[in-house]
């Protein structure tokens, strides 16, 4: 079988795998290399469960081809999460009850980071526009808009408002 | 049966040639938001893919007032370096931030009805597709390259490389309407592009999708809009022209009758938005 | 008096899981994976009733990877039904398909395979011979005779303790109709409802050393699914270990038991744990919903509010088989008269079988619905004869000591406080008698 070599950065660390034509990244990810925050909702583009960043740009890794992330920076909720502790946005989500089954958390949570590092003081019309590709049947959404505004605040400097 | 190549060409070039070697058997992917998740299902089991984000296609480049959109930009650069303000729209309302960092311009025009908001803009502007052989290259109008359902008038030596985009001479805009404010397929999607001489219209462009097995120009109600002023009376017709003169489907989204209501709706609003611009 | 010392009650307790899932720690279903692990995908009717006079495996078995197909041949208990564990059958579900399908998508056939891609080519090129039949979609129509019929025991609806419906009479109804000033009918229509949770439903299986099977499954009902799965395969319950308790996302749709006893069956039959995961359109378009409801009141109204006969006769769309369908019908009828005291009732609620999707559990199921269409038909009523909807329901509210039509006595009954609470909230003024009321006060209510 015609397998084939990638390299690529993954969270920060150069990585080489060798995959089957066109796996997808959710697939490497989940299958090969055993980080499973990245999620599988739909296989469709359509849930956002498998959200991850490339380059910084959110994506989709259940259509991404692993040949098209060659070279480039992916970042999955694995690279977010620190040794110990937690990351601003982390610490809002679980402080602001914006989890509930889990299973959209680790796109909400890409997806509002690529956000806020292009956007650190978002409206709430551009979270909600930024999140509108990523589905939760749990919480109804206003529990994750305001633990984004929250996690603005932290990583702004405000505590707490 | 899982892809055995898969070819990420880094030029047009490089691109021409895989498809002369491998002919038939290639299947062409955009940005792969639409291939992707037939191929993820099984209902799509190609073996060899060629996927072009990679061939030098995304750039955006203006020569005299012209856009040139390489075919395999994304929507997200639509979005940010805003050609024009229509085409920022389009993009704007098409699917999510996460799809439109993936999704291509050039993709747009091979999708099936309810989506294609691009392409209905990129049709009410009058652009143009460069299909590019390892024989030339060839222009064709956008109006006219459909033929049908997921047809069109490419041969299969071709590659669509640029969309060409004039700059608009009169005002233009923009309508999706779905059932959900963000990231919905149509119900109907309406582009507008009028031009007018005082109040009268000299040239009148309106594109439909979703009610049709492609995106529509409603030229009998581009005709009832030309030469004549853009009042109620005029934009009343071109409406019910418009609902008339199409042949909306009815999916999961949407009623046919529905979607026939919504045409009627939607390009009187469009007009009168238009109307009420321009003063 | 002290107050009591509380450590949680008042306070904003944290989930214990919260940690896990913004870390993406959380263990879910498919994130678990083991070496030679085996994919099953399901062979589905494309058509809602068909009798199967054949399948053909044979270019199914020339697929790379593939492993072996399962029928309801390999199923040691083919027929059983959810609930038979706390009495409620008859068994009439199949595991598989034996001689024919009630519903589009049903399961016909198991194709375990090597990779997920292989199993799902093989299981497109399965052959079937069906002999499609006429197909009936709603609930009256599957009534009627003539209908197509799809149980054995030759009827469409479920039978309660020998009758066609659950049935609740109290008092006379008619009597009630005839001294009434207003008679009030409606009929409501309720769409079925599918959860999409955002995980879909999913078990691994894994033969242990020890001849036992673990099955780490998403299922909302663990202790139904390790019986079920026993009774279905004919083993000792001492033989399973079901883990899970990890749901990304439930609401009900994950309560029936529908893909553990034959990825158990297919890990028995391989040696190799076996994955059986729903793809998207399986979950959207196969696994159960909360089924259409169909309801029609008739209501004997005075001019003063007080209801004096209520007559509901619904439909449950329980679609092919009756997984949840038959307890809800009973709990729907004890709800659909209403939190209200009315001295006349009779009640028909049935459950009907058609060719759709089956519907099961959904939070509230048979009272969401019935919730719906009896407060619309409290507003008919009071637009009919001129009141304030607030007023309707303070007239009518039951209150404890009331015995309700199916003849429990009201316990705890909150409606007259509730909507005291409610109606303060959104500043909408009460006349001092309704504000008066208590839901131990008989003396202020009107119960026969």
């Amino acid at each position: 079988m015609p397998a084939k070599i990638v390299s690529f950065n993954l969270n920060g660390r150069e990585t080489e795998v060798m995959i089957q034509p066109m796996t997808t990244v959710q697939n490497l990810l989940r299958e090969q290399l055993g980080y499973t925050a990245t999620k599988v909702g739909c296989r469709q583009g359509g849930c956002g469960s498998c959200t991850v960043l490339v380059d910084g740009e959110p994506m989709a890794a259940c259509l991404l081809p692993v040949e098209n992330i060659a070279g480039k920076e992916v970042t999955t909720l694995e690279g977010i999460t620190p040794d110990h502790g937690l990351h601003p946005l982390q610490e809002a989500f679980f402080e602001n009850f914006a989890t509930q089954c889990g299973y959209c958390t680790p796109g909400m949570l890409i997806v509002s980071k690529a956000l806020l590092d292009r956007n650190p003081q978002p409206t709430r019309d551009q979270i909600i526009d930024a999140l509108s590709g990523n589905v939760c049947r749990c919480t109804g959404y206003e529990p994750i808009i305001q633990a984004v505004q929250n996690a603005a605040q932290r990583m702004n400097g405000h505590q707490g408002e | 049966m899982t892809v055995k190549s898969y070819f990420l060409p880094q030029s047009l070039d490089e691109a021409l040639g895989l498809l002369a070697e491998h002919g038939d058997s290639l299947l062409l992917v955009g940005g792969g938001t639409v291939a992707l998740p037939l191929i993820n299902e099984g209902v799509s089991t190609p073996e060899k893919v060629m996927a072009l984000p990679q061939a030098g296609l995304s750039y955006i480049q203006r020569a005299n007032g012209t856009v040139n959109i390489g075919a395999t930009s994304t929507l997200t650069q639509m979005v940010d370096e805003a050609p024009f303000p229509i085409l920022q729209e389009a993009a704007r309302q098409s699917a999510s931030w996460t799809i439109r960092n993936m999704a291509t311009v050039g993709g747009n025009l091979f999708v099936p009805p309810p989506s294609g908001d691009i392409a209905t803009a990129l049709l009410a502007l009058d652009a143009q597709v460069k299909l590019v052989s390892q024989a030339g290259a060839r222009l064709v109008p956008l109006a006219d390259f459909y033929s049908g359902f997921l047809a069109n008038v490419m041969r299969a030596d071709e590659i669509l490389a640029e969309i060409q985009v004039p700059a608009p001479q009169g005002k233009t805009a923009f309508i999706k309407y779905g059932r959900k404010a963000a990231n919905t397929p149509a119900i109907v999607t309406v582009a507008a592009h009028i031009t007018l001489d005082g109040d009268t219209v000299t040239a009148a462009r309106l594109a439909l999708n979703a009610v049709g097995l492609h995106p529509l120009r409603a030229t009998v109600a581009e005709a009832l809009l030309t030469g004549n002023r853009l009042d109620e009376a005029t934009i009343s017709a071109a409406a019910t022209a418009a609902a008339e003169n199409c042949q909306p489907f009815t999916d999961a989204i949407a009623s046919e009758w529905y979607r026939r209501k919504m045409v009627k709706v939607f390009v009187r609003r469009i007009l009168r938005q238009i109307a009420g611009e321009a003063g | 008096m002290t107050e009591p010392k509380l450590n949680a009650v008042g306070q904003s307790i944290q989930r214990r899981d919260g940690l896990g899932h913004v870390t993406g720690k959380t263990i879910y279903v498919d994130d678990i994976k083991f070496p030679d692990t085996l994919h099953l995908k399901m062979v589905r009717s494309p058509v809602p009733h068909a009798l199967i006079k054949g399948i053909d495996f044979s270019e199914a078995e020339k697929v790379p990877g593939f492993v072996r197909a399962l029928t309801h041949e390999d199923v040691p208990n083919n027929i059983y039904t959810i609930l038979k564990l706390i009495g409620v059958g008859p068994d009439e579900e199949p595991v598989l398909a034996e001689d024919r399908v009630r519903y589009q998508g049903e399961q016909i056939a198991a194709i375990v395979a090597e990779s997920p891609e292989a199993a799902l080519e093989a299981a497109g090129k399965v052959q079937l011979d069906l002999e499609e039949l006429p197909a009936v979609f709603d609930v009256e129509e599957a009534l009627k005779p003539g209908a197509p019929i799809l149980k054995e025991w030759g009827t469409n609806y479920f039978v309660y303790e020998g009758h066609h419906c659950r049935r609740v009479r109290y008092g006379d109804v008619e009597q009630g109709f005839t001294e009434a000033d207003y008679i009030i009918e409606g009929r409501y229509q309720t769409s079925p409802i599918e959860h999409a949770p955002t995980e879909t439903t999913g078990c691994l299986v894994k033969p242990e050393a020890n001849g036992r099977y673990t099955v780490y499954t998403n299922t909302q009902a663990l202790f139904f699914s390790l019986d079920n799965s026993a009774l279905i395969l004919n083993l000792p319950f001492n033989k399973l270990h079901f883990v899970g308790g990890t749901v990304g996302g439930g609401f009900g749709g994950k309560v029936d038991v529908i893909v553990e006893p034959i990825a158990i069956l297919a890990a028995m039959k391989t040696g190799h744990p076996v994955r059986y995961v729903f793809m998207r359109d399986e979950e959207m378009r196969v696994s159960s919903t909360r089924g259409a409801w169909r309801m029609y009141y008739k209501d004997g109204v005075m001019a003063d509010g007080r209801i004096v006969a209520r007559q509901v006769t619904s439909y449950a769309d329980a679609g092919a088989y009756n997984r949840h369908t038959p307890y809800a019908v009973t709990k729907h009828a004890a709800n659909v008269a209403g939190p209200y005291n009315i001295p006349n009732v009779h009640i028909d609620a049935h459950c009907v079988y058609t060719n759709r999707q089956p519907g099961s559990a959904m939070r509230g199921f048979g009272v969401t619905p019935a919730s719906f269409a009896l407060e619309v038909q409290m507003d008919k009523i009071a637009e009919t004869i001129g009141m304030d909807p607030w007023a309707i329901r303070f007239v009518n509210a039951y209150r404890n000591g009331d015995i309700k039509p199916h003849r429990k006595e009201v316990e705890d009954a909150t409606l007259i406080e509730t909507m005291q609470a409610a109606a303060e909230l959104v500043g909408h003024p009460l006349p001092e008698e309704y504000k008066a009321m208590h839901s131990n006060d008989r003396e202020g209510g009107n119960h026969g």
